[in-house]
């Protein structure tokens, strides 16, 4: 059926490309926008905006903090009858579970923190499992108050596992098309080097002023070129760091024995209890083993502060504290782990360095994950998460371009659809996003359900972005541009100003507070970027109607198509 | 096959190849990773590294597999070399861990 | 604050390298200095190795500011936003690249 190699190579990279672009798509526009989740969290929680804070006290702040947990009502109504055994008697009500796991993690860049906890089932069914019943919050490490729940962090819980999910939880469905998607993605790199002729000698090459087929040739190629070691290593990252658990889970099907042997193995190595003792006991000074670790990790040439710190099996004999260092300084993940006996602070292990192996792939799923401390770095991140979009949608309008001529002519709709499927993943996924910041700034801060509202909204402008794109591309059916690209254009740039001026009368913050007389960066780099895109969209939508313009002046010259959307 | 195949049979053949790109490269690589996993464990290294080494190269392997889906000349012997390939490396798996269990 | 300083040297040796590469090549020559490539052969070859030793001082300069595997990401991430950055110039503006070669003779 494929008369060449080369030939098979275009197929598989047209169709898999343009069948799982839009989720790709999606996949590095909050990729990009992930790189600086935090700050945009703090963007639309205004009263977390203050300086990030290092681990605070565990004594004195934490530890009040974890004894005002309470298991999570959903939880517990999900859980409690599966972990509990009720041939031992009724159920432990959901407030008098006893605690048996607490846990703390920030960043460098975390202003709040992170704290949860497990509580026990005291009567479970399999003493063997873990048994716990969670809860979680996010706490002023300054004073150890509890910043209100029902919000939602828009940057790190709605874009980021939009980037790697889709918000589509069930049967983790969403995780799967991504996955697939990244497969595609490096196979249509493959496909994409093999089928490009002039690699190295069009390295440098656009030329806007050719025809539009070719220009957008240029620019699909350019964008994937240049940022090919990014594209190639953060599709083949993200799909590490979710293979043992989702793509490839052989460790949990038919390697299970083998698995669940070498934990033995490895539990008998590290002295770690695995079980509780069953006798009560008192929690040393967990704050006199922070500083033990820090200590130490400075004696290993490694100095740095506490990023995760976790106590298992509270108040027993066989509860011990593990403390994490942050991975501010290096791009392999939090590690070089200190565990202490909790009742009496001595040293149980020292995590030795890591063998090759892990390291290696500590080094690769860290470089996608970046909790390493670098402004340029992440600023070239999201430069390669935008070049790539900017790659896809090229791709996209490519194969419109190539072919809208030839189905006007058949009255065929295929263009047509491309076309609008092409406006509402491009722009709509804008025009969403930025939307969702509109919204987070309009609806008042003590609405119940707030985050719920910010999320229905995000689905339905995008919606609606997809049905605008499919309601006006009637031109492309004769071959011509389709206005909602330069109307949607437009609703960006008006979205982006007006999140820019909410932010201002909702908070005070304006440019001038953030920038100069109190300098707030993560405020200020978020209205910035919102600043910037509104103006590149500005600029894209007038080009367009001076394109759309040129076509109808003289219908025989070809009608071009604007290709700045990033 | 050639192009003197009729359009219904072309189809067909696409089909084949997207059903053994996908499907097939999963279980092959799946098989890959197993098999790899409990052949470097048999031959002393710790268990998740080799796990996490097979997933990397299983990876690798799924995209190599994917690409020869389409770019093979007879859509059967990739159908062929992916199930053949899949059961083979899942019962070495498995074989290989009674093995080192027993 | 050294960090800074490397790495900004490092934004400008990869900048230039890539522009040296660019202007080392036939086409783009012509495109930037407007006369044939043909002419200027000994130039484009002392650019091509130029260009190379750039891209090379700006990973030595990724080197000095962070630890190497943090650096392999900043030089690699660099290049691509150099080429960029130079592919737009040649395509927008192409008389800026001009004075880059001029440095050089």
């Amino acid at each position: 059926m494929f008369t060449s190699f080369r030939q098979s190579m275009a197929w598989l990279h047209t169709w898999f490309g343009l069948a799982l672009g839009y989720v790709l798509m999606a996949c590095f526009f909050f990729g990009a926008l992930s790189v600086f989740d935090r700050e945009i969290d703090r963007w639309a929680l205004p009263e977390t905006r203050f300086a990030p804070q290092p681990m605070p006290s565990f004594d004195k702040v934490l530890l009040p903090a974890f004894a005002r947990l309470e298991a999570d009502p959903a939880d517990y109504a999900l859980n409690m009858p599966a972990l509990h055994d009720a041939a031992k008697g009724p159920q432990t009500p959901r407030q008098e579970l006893p605690p048996d796991e607490y846990w703390a993690y920030t960043t460098h860049r975390d202003p709040v923190l992170a704290i949860g906890a497990g509580f026990r089932v005291p009567q479970p069914k399999d003493p063997g499992l873990e048994n716990h019943i969670h809860a979680n919050a996010t706490i002023d490490p300054r004073s150890g108050a509890a910043v209100p729940s029902d919000q939602l962090k828009i940057g790190s819980q709605w874009f980021y596992p939009m980037h790697y999910s889709l918000n589509w939880q069930w049967q983790n469905m969403g995780i799967f098309t991504v996955g697939l998607a990244g497969l595609v993605m490096l196979v249509a790199l493959v496909s994409g080097v093999i089928m490009h002729r002039k690699f190295f000698r069009e390295f440098f090459t656009f030329r806007p002023q050719k025809q539009t087929q070719r220009s957008l040739l240029d620019l699909h190629n350019l964008t994937g070129v240049v940022a090919l070691p990014f594209h190639f290593f953060f599709a083949f990252t993200g799909l590490l760091i979710f293979a043992g658990f989702y793509y490839f889970p052989v460790s949990q099907f038919q390697l299970k024995p083998l698995h669940d042997q070498h934990e033995i193995i490895e539990a008998r190595e590290t002295g770690l209890p695995h079980q509780r003792a069953g006798i009560p006991a008192p929690l040393a000074s967990v704050d006199a083993m922070m500083a033990e670790a820090k200590r130490r990790w400075a004696a290993r040439d490694m100095a740095g502060e506490v990023g995760f710190l976790q106590l298992h099996h509270l108040g027993d004999a066989n509860g011990y504290v593990s403390i994490y260092r942050a991975g501010s300084d290096r791009v392999a993940l939090v590690g070089e782990a200190i565990h202490f006996k909790a009742s009496s602070g001595e040293v149980l292990r020292e995590e030795p360095p890591r063998a090759a192996v892990p390291a290696l792939n500590e080094f690769l799923t860290g470089l996608h994950l970046q909790h390493f401390e670098h402004w340029l770095l992440r600023w070239l991140y999201v430069l390669g998460g935008l070049l790539g979009c900017a790659c896809i949608a090229t791709g996209f309008i490519f194969f419109v371009e190539k072919r809208k001529r030839q189905h006007a002519a058949a009255g065929s709709p295929g263009a047509r659809v491309v076309d609008a499927l092409a406006v509402g993943c491009v722009t709509g996924m804008v025009i969403a996003a930025v939307g969702m910041l509109v919204v987070n700034r309009l609806l008042p801060a003590g609405l119940s359900g707030k985050g719920e509202w910010e999320q229905q909204i995000f689905w339905g402008l995008w919606l609606l972005a997809f049905v605008h794109a499919a309601l006006r591309g009637a031109p492309v059916a004769q071959a011509r541009i389709n206005p909602a690209w330069r109307e949607q254009c437009w609703a960006i740039a008006a979205l982006a100003l007006a999140a820019v001026l909410l932010n201002w009368l909702s908070t005070g913050d304006h440019l001038l507070q953030t920038i100069i007389l109190e300098p707030y960066w993560a405020v200020a780099g978020v209205d910035l970027s919102l600043l910037a895109a509104a103006g590149l969209a500005a600029l894209a939508a007038r080009r367009l109607a001076r394109r759309e313009q040129r076509a109808l002046l003289s219908p025989s010259a070809a009608p071009e198509t604007e290709v700045v959307h990033a | 096959m050639t192009r003197t195949h009729s359009r219904p049979l072309q189809q067909l053949g696409i089909a084949l190849r997207i059903l053994a790109a996908i499907p097939g490269g999963w279980a092959f690589s799946w098989g890959f990773v197993a098999c790899g996993t409990a052949a470097l464990v048999a031959l002393g290294a710790p268990f998740h590294d080799a796990e996490t080494a097979l997933l990397m190269l299983g990876l690798l392997v799924f995209a190599g597999v994917f690409l020869w889906s389409f770019a093979a000349r007879s859509v059967l012997r990739v159908c062929a070399v992916l199930v053949g390939g899949a059961l083979l490396f899942n019962a070495a798996a498995l074989l290989l861990q009674r093995a080192i269990l027993s | 604050m050294p960090e800074a300083f490397w790495l900004l040297l490092a934004c400008l040796l990869s900048l230039a390298g890539m522009a040296w590469l660019a202007l080392a090549m036939a086409v783009h020559w012509e495109q930037v200095m407007l006369q044939p490539a043909a002419r200027a052969a000994g130039v484009r070859l002392l650019l091509r190795g130029a260009g190379a030793c750039a891209l090379a001082l700006a990973a030595a300069a990724c080197l000095l500011a962070d630890r190497p595997s943090m650096a392999l990401l900043v030089w690699l991430m660099l290049l691509a936003a150099s080429a960029l950055t130079v592919a737009l110039t040649l395509a927008w503006r192409p008389a800026l690249l001009r004075g880059l070669c001029a440095l050089r003779g």
